[in-house]
């Protein structure tokens, strides 16, 4: 049994169709990328796993359990998080207030303040602008917060939507590597990534998404070798 | 009005108070301070300063209810308008429960202030009670309808609260009991009520615990996260209708105890009252800046002052012609407000 298994969502904003019968699986350990183009539906599925959008079809278990309709809030009990697409970080809070934010649910103070550390172990830069008001960050910095924040709920699964948009080619780098460290760490990563190419190379295993249907999956090495996803992705 | 109140959001982010409107609003306020100063030349300076207290009690009561209008319309971008009559209502509850608790006029003193305090409690829960309630039944099925619907339904609930204290005690104004101590004294040319100054300390004590809540505690930081991104507070675990119903009830908590404190300074309390004082304190929060907490118990003081001064010095069936012409402004010019945010929204 996977530990996230998505299995033919269908998901609807009005009546216009976003996810038609998309399914896939995260197991423990895993890094697993879901590629696709603008518009393919990435958002739209992350933010169904959130429970932030229901699906009108299809199931969601995590850990077994089925959480196709349970509330957002109880998905992060569960162990989900994730860090949102823009950021969208608490902007008019400090970096230090955003990374507690991200413990919201959780009560013992001694893990909160280990697991701080770690965060700003993992982006020294967080912790020499912990007073800093998140929305005065620069653009890296927010991500760094966000990835952060989203650390700080210690989740079981963690779901990255975009973290290296509109970032500088170093950062871009950077990010991926925490990704890799985050994992080897123990926490699974769902990402979601138009950076096809450096998504890839980090992820075990991978999905394309084009137009809300799945239409590849394969291990990393596969789809970076398949020549659809070079010719659609890859630019190659 | 309502139209464009309904937009108000949109506005804010296309003004940005430009530098035209800032110098010719600086030019208005230099010339109506020019032009108190004259008149408060030609008065006693015992009398400015009984002025200047009356308009800062009413400036703090003003700025608890503004805190409620301003609060609610953070975080899910409503305008309350029932919010003036909820703070009627502390008024009437406390009224009502004066009697049980041994409390009438004529006999005041120390033992009072337990009661006077349990019965605060008790209007203030009362008050948050039916404030959640309003927002369950009459906003949160509209969360997703057009932004005019739930404030039509606001502007309902107002009169639907009017008109069951209009039902409850009578259409008259009611008598509020006189128990704070009318002793005055004296400190140089400032002759000062312990009635005035009680008033003050209540108020402000309310205001800066209430600060102090929002800034530190958690229900308080959750409150502030969604009012500034509210998916991004559920997806770190925020249950979001309890945040929004905890701040209904805070909101109200405060306009209840604003009820209480307005029946104890101006002793007597009617069933329309919260509609012309919400308003006014509706323009203080828009004046220090829609959604922002210290603006909204700046600009309640400072209304509160403009308020007392023009009803004082120059006449006061101009007082409201001048507030709404202050909200009006405001909206035109500076839709951020006095404080506005302090970091643009993403
Ligand atoms: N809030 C929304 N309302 C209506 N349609 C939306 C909304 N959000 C996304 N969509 C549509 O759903 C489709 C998938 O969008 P999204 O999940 O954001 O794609 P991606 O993250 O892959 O770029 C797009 O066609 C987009 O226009
Ligand atoms: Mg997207």
């Amino acid at each position: 049994m996977a530990l996230l298994e998505v299995s033919g969502i269908d998901v609807f904003y009005g009546r216009v169709q976003a996810v038609r019968g998309a399914s896939l699986t995260v197991d423990a350990g895993e890094v697993v990328a879901l590629i696709g183009s603008n518009g393919a539906g990435k958002t739209t599925t992350l933010r169904t796993i959130s429970g932030l959008l229901h699906p009108a079809g299809g199931k969601i278990t995590f850990n077994g359990k089925d959480i196709t309709r349970t509330e957002p809030q109880n998905i992060v009990h569960l162990g989900i998080c994730q860090s949102p697409e823009g950021r969208r970080l608490f902007a008019r809070m400090s970096v230090l207030d955003n990374l507690r934010m991200g413990a919201y649910t959780r009560k013992n103070a001694v893990e909160i303040k280990r697991d701080m550390e770690r965060v700003f172990e993992l982006f020294p830069r967080l912790k020499e602008r912990s007073n800093q008001i998140a929305g005065t960050l620069s653009g890296g910095e927010q991500q760094m917060c966000a990835m952060g924040r989203a650390l700080m709920a210690k989740p079981k699964l963690l779901m990255l939507d975009e973290p290296s948009l509109g970032l500088a080619p170093i950062l871009v780098e950077t990010i991926f590597n925490i990704v890799r460290e985050i994992n080897a760490q123990g926490t699974p990563v769902l990402l979601v990534e138009q950076n096809a190419h450096k998504a890839l190379e980090v992820a075990h295993r991978g999905y394309v998404l084009e137009t809300g249907v799945i239409v590849q999956t394969g291990t990393g090495k596969e789809l970076l070798e398949s020549e659809e996803v070079q010719r659609a992705y890859l630019g190659m | 009005m309502i139209g464009a109140l309904a937009r108000m959001p949109s506005t804010l982010r296309t003004f940005g108070g430009s530098q035209v409107s800032n110098l010719v609003g600086l030019l208005i306020v230099a010339g109506a301070l020019a032009l108190t100063l004259q008149h408060v030349l030609q008065h006693s300076a015992s009398f400015f300063f009984q002025i200047l207290i009356i308009g800062i009690a009413d400036g703090t009561i003003y700025g608890l209810i503004a805190l409620g209008y301003t609060m609610v319309y953070g975080i899910i971008e409503l305008i309350n308008f029932a919010h003036g009559d909820v703070f009627t209502l502390g008024g009437y509850f406390s009224l009502a429960l004066f009697p049980i608790f041994g409390i009438a006029e004529g006999k005041a003193g120390f033992g009072y202030v337990i009661p006077l305090l349990v019965v605060a409690a008790i209007t203030m829960l009362l008050c948050g009670v039916v404030n959640v309630a309003i927002e369950r039944v009459a906003y949160r099925p509209l969360r997703h309808a057009p932004r005019l619907a739930p404030l039509i339904t606001a502007i309902g609930m107002s009169s639907i609260l009017e008109g069951a204290m209009y039902l409850w005690r009578g259409p008259n104004s009611l008598h509020y009991p006189d128990l704070l101590p009318l002793t005055r004294f004296n400190i140089g040319p400032v002759n000062i009520g312990v009635k005035d100054l009680i008033v003050i300390t209540f108020a402000l004590v309310l205001v800066v615990v209430f600060t102090l809540f929002i800034n530190l505690s958690k229900l308080g930081k959750a409150m502030r996260a969604t009012a500034q991104d509210r998916d991004a507070a559920q997806l770190m675990g925020i249950d979001i209708n309890r945040t929004i119903s905890a701040t209904f009830f805070i909101g109200a908590a405060l306009a209840g105890a604003g009820g209480i404190t307005w029946g104890l300074y101006i002793s007597s309390v009617d069933p329309f009252l919260g509609f012309i004082t919400g308003l006014i304190a509706f323009t203080a929060a828009v004046f220090g800046g829609i959604g922002n907490i210290p603006g909204a118990a700046l600009g309640g003081l400072l209304i509160g002052l403009i308020r007392a001064f023009s009803d004082s010095y120059f006449d006061s069936s101009w007082t409201e012609v001048l507030i709404f012409g202050i909200l009006i402004a405001t909206l035109v010019f500076r839709p951020t407000g006095l404080l506005g945010m302090r970091v643009p929204e993403k």
